[in-house]
């Protein structure tokens, strides 16, 4: 049996919702086909008040063994560096998360908030929010860029807004059944094997991106998201359109623009007005490129590709 | 009348007006993005009126060279190849593809 402990910090539950969701495996599966022990879990857990604290300190003393602990949302620290505005089982939560972070076997943030402060951190950051072990890009976050878990490796983030469910649910069983030393992390501690290809990769309109056709208006069928909606789906990694979301679709198949979630800048220009669901330009070229293509390319690749699209290519298709 | 026949109709009054000299805001170029959104309220405004779209728009005949980038509408992103035709909602008119207007992105 693996223990697991699942805390919140300055978060909306949206993470909590996902993992409820999840389907391969189940929250269920973790427990009875992975002998994962779910000590206690905001919307699950039995314990309160003081058993909960008692429960608590067991596992901070080193008399309850913690295999997995699991922290979704920020760590507040305001106000003025105390986490009092952030209290949880008598004490700030931030001394929980020091407490259970020196304990644990294996750290696992999860969601974008608990990974690199998410929207609550977003300027200026009235909360004092940041990650567990980065603030936005920066390396270092609430518990210093050079933590360890007992097992040896840094905080494992599973990015996202929310993340998605099975990302949640196949890595907490790839650390629950002695596979976590095998896990390969990103420059950003995300598992490699969800965050190395990008959001653009299965998205049904590739198509329209590669003769640069755009959709200019929410509800066209045809048309790529990226050219004037705000796609941010050629430079987010994520597999949003490998491992789809209610194992129908994702948000670019539906005509959402992706908004780059998985990426530690996210929410993108601090949610300045006019710059969500519109692409970004500087002299009429995109403000942000796709990943590993530059000025030029970009600009002879467009003109070439659009000359040659197809008639079918401006017409209205399912892309579903 | 078609939407092809109605097209080319709206086509050559853009033409003949173009060619016949109509002064049209072709700078500054719409460079930033509220550039971009300032000229697109402007367009708001004037709705269907076809003459005002082209002025706030800043059409020309021909391709405008700005900051070293050629900025024709046959590579603008709003410009449909087949239909001949500018889809940003808010101009939605028939184009060439060597006319130009401030908002060109790509």
């Amino acid at each position: 049996m693996a223990n697991l402990l699942w805390l919140q910090g300055g978060a909306c539950s949206g993470n909590t919702m996902s993992f409820l969701n999840a389907e391969e495996p189940s929250a269920c599966d973790l427990v009875t086909d992975f002998g994962i022990n779910v000590l206690w879990h905001p919307s699950l857990g039995l314990e309160l008040g003081e058993n909960l604290q008692k429960m608590l300190l067991a596992l901070t003393s080193g008399q309850m063994p913690l295999d997995i602990f699991v922290f979704e949302g920020t760590v507040v620290n305001a106000p003025n560096g105390t986490g009092e505005w952030n209290r949880f089982a008598g004490r700030p939560m931030r001394d929980w998360v020091t407490d259970l972070c020196k304990v644990a076997n294996f750290v696992v943030a999860v969601g974008d908030c608990a990974t690199w402060g998410g929207i609550p951190a977003t300027a200026p950051n009235p909360t004092e929010s940041e990650g567990l072990q980065f603030l936005k890009r920066d390396h270092g976050g609430y518990l210093g860029k050079d933590f360890k878990s007992k097992a040896g490796l840094p905080v494992i983030n599973i990015p996202g807004c929310p993340a998605h469910p099975d990302w949640i649910t196949q890595i907490v069983v790839a650390v629950a059944t002695g596979r976590g030393g095998e896990l390969s992390l990103d420059e950003f501690q995300r598992p490699k094997t969800f965050f190395t290809s990008f959001t653009q990769t299965g998205c049904t309109r590739n198509m329209h991106f590669a003769y640069k056709v755009s959709a200019t208006e929410f509800g066209q069928r045809k048309g790529c998201l990226f050219y004037d909606l705000g796609c941010r789906g050629p430079m987010t990694h994520s597999p949003c359109n490998r491992i789809l979301w209610n194992r129908q679709s994702s948000k670019t198949r539906a005509g959402m623009p992706c908004m780059g979630c998985t990426e530690p800048e996210f929410p993108f220009f601090d949610l300045a007005p006019g710059t969500v669901f519109k692409t970004q330009t500087v002299m009429g070229v995109p403000k942000d490129m796709p990943t590993g293509v530059d000025k030029t390319g970009y600009i002879k690749l467009t003109a070439a590709a659009k000359a040659a699209s197809p008639r079918w290519a401006e017409e209205d298709i399912f892309v579903v | 009348m078609t939407t092809t026949e109605s097209n080319q109709e709206v086509l050559e009054e853009i033409r003949s007006l173009l060619q016949g000299g109509l002064e049209t805001e072709a700078f500054p170029r719409a460079d930033t993005h509220d550039a971009v959104m300032a000229v697109i309220s402007r367009l708001r405004v004037a709705g269907d009126d076809l003459k005002a779209k082209l002025v706030i728009g800043g059409f020309t005949p021909h391709p405008v060279e700005h900051g070293g980038i050629e900025q024709p509408c046959e590579t603008c992103m709003y410009y449909l190849v087949h239909r001949r035709f500018c889809e940003l909602p808010e101009l939605s008119v028939p184009v060439e593809p060597e006319w130009s207007c401030r908002l060109w992105r790509i």
